[in-house]
């Protein structure tokens, strides 16, 4: 009997998700359904998260409404403003499965992600590295071999360390604790369960702003692998990219994207984080003509 | 509908076969060391439950109030982020850089004493549930107390207790899928680390449900056995453990 | 280490929106919960196998899943089914309420099994047809036995809705967890959080005690 059901059970599993594969149009499901529905980061800052009146702001959020008008416009109609909260590990799948238009958070493009998902053109430039407490005293990265080090499940971050494990950088290997977001990683290396947390410079600049003992707190050396963030968009859906990129490239050109820069990443901003001279010049680059 | 491309394959190639397979043996160990620990915790306080001695069992009623009354993710996370910052410096460091999979050890901490509590309450229903009568038969025939409750009392409650029992070992094993918000890299976790790696969630999801299907089994199969193995004959009717 | 519990007051009102939606999931997860598994019991007690043989499976198959993984599941595979999104609320109550019900299942055919078959016999000779019988004879008096084991079950699910926590929805855990990485007080917000889960599933209990003790008094 119990047998039996197992079997009938997974039968009825493959079953349901026999289902056919057809393009996604999203620009036409924006405007049947009135709903610009996009995935926002919490806790990654400033790109996304809760400031200290608890209101959900940041960069790509702000960005996020300059698509939405855009989309007004080009739709001719009001849209619905919506933003669900997405984590590294289900801004993916969710954008695969139709859940969300597109993601306005703070991913890393990479090639095999594109596997499964599009993306816009580059809005951001950062790479991963290391939060520590200065108490610790660490003068390299390498001095973190054999210690605790944090990274978010599914990012970019995990998988350098990782590969720092397994190239033999650091030696003895360091423990990599996987978790599910960045503020559990904060709270681990606040609490000392961790001796480093390793995400994208900017969001560590911003994760040590944000944080009350902030002078606690140090990035630790060289970048140690390159990001280029860009936004997620549904795969093979080329309309809706050409779209997407087109507003990135007209806010670069007539200066929305440096105010918005300025007003998070400035030197009064939440996350004082300098643009670099690769930044500025892959900004000129793909600003292509209008 | 979505397009979504199947590739049951993932599922058995390198590396990602093996990453399930380890998340597997981490949820086995994690379900059998917390089985062990709850039920010595739990027979422990349920027997203090129902004790003459009042402080006991007001000790005892709390415990489990406690930690029946706070989820048990609230629990694991009371553990795992904010007990170091009690800790004295010098400690903190020890206890939390130190110890081999410390993530795994607090889950096993944790998962206890929340499943403890529920035992606990298993234990006291079952004792409670045998009429004072069979104590009382029992003195009668010229048993002691402590050859009564040897002789009678135990292997009655044993086998009243064993179905119930076995429920909550089932809720034990569901129960450490919690594991993976602190951390622990067990098959839930596992499932969902394939999917960041290979963006087929839904098969790696699948194949966990499966897994932790075929555990349940295992766990009724092994726990009829065991009852099977004490059943006296006409003693107590079955009314079907349900998994 | 020196409390701060001001971390609390400062926040209240954001803790408290987060709770509101713990309270709101769990109040529907409950209901839909109950009705979904009324129905599902009943259908464990049928005589038709077309209706025994898949509630059975169903309850067999959800008692299984850690809860966990139902909720990813609902996540990400709702909008499959429906082939429209769908947001994390929408998908932690359905993925609450299909997992609840089937707990719930087994707690109502309990009940109607501890009905005996003679009533059930005379509600029939009266005239009565199945449904009616089960309206106003079985489920009433049913209900009146596990209601106890039905509180119990309410506190459960109450108690569960802190894993929507994992999909990212403001429930009142990480309304605390967001509080916390900014204000770093990790012990106060989980002691706060965990003694407001208690008053609630402790009174809770009481009250369930009371209605056993009742119930055996009667």
């Amino acid at each position: 009997m119990k047998k039996r059901l197992l079997f009938s059970t997974i039968l009825m599993v493959v079953v349901a998700f026999a289902t056919g594969a057809i393009a996604a149009d999203t620009l036409k499901k924006i405007s049947d359904s009135g709903n610009f529905i996009t995935g926002v980061r919490d806790g990654s800052i400033p790109f996304g998260f809760h400031n200290d009146k608890n209101e959900h702001v940041g960069f790509s959020i702000d960005l996020a409404k300059e698509f939405h008008k855009a989309l007004e416009e080009k739709l001719g109609k009001k849209l619905v403003f919506k933003t669900i909260v997405v984590n590294p590990k289900t801004r993916i799948p969710l954008v695969a499965n139709g859940n969300l238009n597109m993601v306005t958070g703070s991913a890393t493009h990479t090639v095999p992600r594109e596997d499964t998902v599009d993306f816009s053109i580059t809005f951001f430039l950062t790479g991963s590295q290391l939060l520590v407490k200065k108490s610790a005293n660490y003068s390299a990265v390498k001095d973190l071999s054999g210690k605790k080090i944090g990274a978010a499940q599914g990012s970019t971050n995990e998988k350098t360390i990782r590969k720092l494990n397994t190239s033999g950088y650091f030696n003895p290997p360091a423990k990599l604790v996987v978790y599910q977001e960045h503020t559990q990683g904060m709270l681990a290396l606040n609490n000392g369960i961790i001796n480093a947390y390793c995400t994208d410079g900017s969001l560590l600049a911003g994760m040590k702003s944000k944080a009350k003992n902030s002078d606690d707190y140090m990035i630790l050396g060289e970048m140690l692998s390159y990001d280029p963030y860009a936004y997620i968009l549904p795969e093979n859906d080329s309309n809706f990219r050409d779209f997407i990129n087109e507003q990135l490239i007209r806010m670069f050109v007539d200066g929305r994207y440096m105010k918005y820069y300025e007003k998070w990443f400035g030197a009064d901003g939440v996350v004082p984080f300098p643009m670099t001279d690769d930044f500025k010049t892959l900004i000129k680059l793909q600003s292509w003509p209008l | 509908m979505l397009n979504y491309d199947f590739k049951w394959s993932i599922l058995w190639s390198d590396p990602y076969g093996g990453w399930i397979l380890e998340g597997v043996a981490t949820t086995v160990k994690l379900g059998i060391l917390c089985c062990i620990f709850a039920m010595l915790l739990g027979i422990i306080i349920g027997t203090f439950r129902i004790t003459q001695f009042k402080p006991l069992r007001i000790f005892a009623e709390a415990y489990t109030e406690f930690f029946r009354d706070i989820p048990l993710l609230v629990q694991l996370f009371f553990w795992y982020f904010a007990v170091p910052s009690l800790l004295p410096e010098g400690m903190r460091t020890w206890v939390y850089q130190e110890i081999p999979d410390f993530e795994f050890w607090i889950v096993v901490v944790g998962l206890s004493l929340y499943s403890s509590s529920r035992v606990a309450e298993q234990i006291r229903a079952g004792i409670n549930s045998i009429s004072p009568d069979q104590f009382n038969a029992a003195l009668s025939t010229g048993f002691s107390h402590y050859q009564a409750y040897r002789y009678v009392i135990i292997p009655l409650a044993v086998r009243l207790v064993l179905p119930p029992l076995t429920t909550e070992i089932l809720t034990i094993f569901k129960n450490t899928a919690l594991a993976m918000t602190v951390g622990v890299l067990e098959t839930t976790f596992m499932s969902q680390q394939v999917e960041a790696y290979t963006f087929h969630g839904l098969e790696a999801t699948t194949a966990a449900c499966v897994i932790y299907m075929i555990i349940t089994l295992i766990v009724v199969g092994v726990m009829g056995w065991i009852e099977k193995l004490l059943a006296v004959p006409g003693l107590i009717i079955r009314k079907g453990a349900d998994s | 280490m020196n409390f701060e519990w001001q971390v609390i007051s400062n926040n209240f009102f954001f803790l408290m929106g987060g709770l509101v939606t713990t309270l709101e999931l769990a109040l529907i997860a409950i209901a839909g919960g109950l009705v979904l598994g009324t129905l599902v019991g009943m259908g464990r007690l049928s005589k038709l196998k077309s209706i025994y043989y898949p509630s059975t499976l169903f309850v067999n198959l959800m008692r299984t899943q850690p809860l966990i993984l139902v909720i990813f599941w609902f996540y990400f595979l709702m909008p499959l089914i429906l082939g429209r999104p769908i947001g994390g609320f929408t998908s932690a109550v359905i993925a609450f309420t299909v997992f609840e019900a089937s707990y719930f299942a087994e707690i109502i055919r309990a009940g109607i099994q501890s009905i005996s078959k003679g009533q059930i016999d005379a509600a029939y000779s009266t005239g009565f047809t199945y449904w009616q019988a089960m309206r106003y004879f079985i489920i009433p008096q049913a209900l009146k036995n596990m209601m106890p084991s039905l509180i119990t079950q309410a506190v459960v699910v109450f108690q569960d809705t802190s894993l929507a926590y994992v999909i990212g929805l403001r429930e009142f855990l990480r309304s605390a967890n967001v509080v916390d990485a900014r204000e770093m007080r990790s012990v106060e917000l989980y002691l706060f959080v965990g003694l407001v889960y208690f008053i609630v599933c402790f009174s809770m209990s009481r009250v369930c005690k009371k209605l056993e003790l009742k119930k055996e008094n009667a």
